[in-house]
């Protein structure tokens, strides 16, 4: 049930040119969705909107990423073509509850 | 909160104050007043508050890779700064150049690194909840930073000269490697230069996390899993670097120089 909200939850544009995007939000220092899956050996665009008035940063070691989202705004951090496997990110302002999860497969 | 707050201002004071500390020690080697550099370091100050106030617009341009585009300039900028800056070491009277130079690549660190901590701890003024133990974790990490970088500048000052001379432009090349290195990775970031596979992932020995894994990035630019053209621009940029500083660590300022210490 959890995977199929998750799933609902993400805008997965998709045309036979354009990059896939993903779309995460930003809400009270928690990601939206926290969990989600992306093919393997794609190109993905994610578009962070933080709702959140405070900046966040988005970070993942294991993806190489790091970008300030500033309050109230957007971000775009491009990722992949990756391996499938679990690829964790944080929100390094606010780590203890800003915590997620791609799930490439 | 705090141990958060801790290592987020630690990792940008450290990265600013390794690059300041070696420049500071190198004018004192040079005998240049230190003075001639407080201009660059309130700019720095002044261009880093304007960024922070205006990230919102400069994150949206190029179709919201602005801060990508932006902080590949300021690392580019550096690595110039730093390439004059080590052919001018070798030129007769080029004090205005070196200082030039210098001021250069401090004031582009300052904005760096001064800009992600101005938007950090600003996130927390209106929680006064928060903000103590913010300001109280920024003020350690920021003391642990400043530390290193006190460190680094009476290591190298203590040195004879000639060797202060080669360990500073050394570690200069190294910090320069590493910000091509950055700069790769933002624009691979940014979908301006394609990702690949990486040539190795050494994380399971040195994390980019730990400690020594942000010491490391810092002061030679460590990447646990560099792309192949990030390896390859970073071993280009550090032999530009290494063949430009060989040609004028021989020439005839240095021996000069030489002579009279």
């Amino acid at each position: 049930m959890r995977s199929l909200l998750v799933t609902l939850l993400i805008t997965f544009h998709c045309s036979a040119m354009a990059t896939p995007v993903v779309e995460i939000e930003i809400r009270n220092h928690l990601f939206f969705p926290s969990e989600f899956e992306i093919p393997a050996q794609t190109k993905v665009k994610l578009l962070i909107t933080n709702q959140d008035p405070t900046a966040e940063e988005f970070e993942s070691y294991e993806l190489n990423r790091e970008k300030v989202i500033p309050g109230k705004s957007k971000g775009v951090v491009f990722i992949g073509p990756l391996p499938p496997g679990e690829y964790p990110f944080f929100g390094e302002f606010y780590p203890k509850t800003a915590q997620g999860k791609i799930l490439i497969k | 909160m705090l141990i958060n707050s801790v290592i987020i201002i630690l990792r940008e004071v450290l990265e600013a104050a390794l690059i300041v500390s070696v420049l500071m020690a190198l004018c004192q080697i040079l005998q240049i007043s230190r003075r001639r550099l407080i201009p660059a370091l309130m700019l720095g100050g002044l261009l880093a508050v304007l960024y922070a106030v205006n990230i919102n617009t400069i994150s949206m341009l190029f179709e919201g890779v602005g801060q990508e585009i932006v902080n590949t300039g300021l690392y580019l900028f550096i690595f110039g700064c730093l390439l004059v800056l080590i052919v001018a070491i070798g030129k007769r009277s080029a004090n205005k150049t070196i200082v030039l130079a210098i001021s250069g690549c401090i004031a582009a660190a300052l904005v760096r690194e001064g800009t992600e901590s101005i938007i950090y701890l600003h996130g927390f003024w209106s929680d006064p909840g928060l903000m103590r133990s913010v300001i109280v974790g920024s003020f350690i990490g920021a003391g642990i930073g400043f530390s290193i970088g006190v460190f680094f500048y009476y290591l190298i000052v203590s040195l004879v000269p000639t060797n202060g001379l080669r360990f500073s432009i050394g570690v200069l090349i190294l910090i320069g490697g590493g910000m091509i290195s950055q700069a790769i990775q933002l624009l691979i970031q940014a979908d301006i230069i394609p990702s690949q596979a990486p040539l190795w992932n050494s994380s399971a020995w040195i994390n980019e996390s730990s400690l020594i894994g942000q010491l490391l990035y810092a002061l030679v630019g460590y990447e646990a899993s560099p792309t192949p053209i990030q390896a390859a621009c970073y071993a280009l940029s550090i032999i530009i670097a290494t063949t430009l500083a060989i040609k004028s660590l021989r020439s005839s300022r240095l021996n000069a120089q030489l002579l009279k210490a």
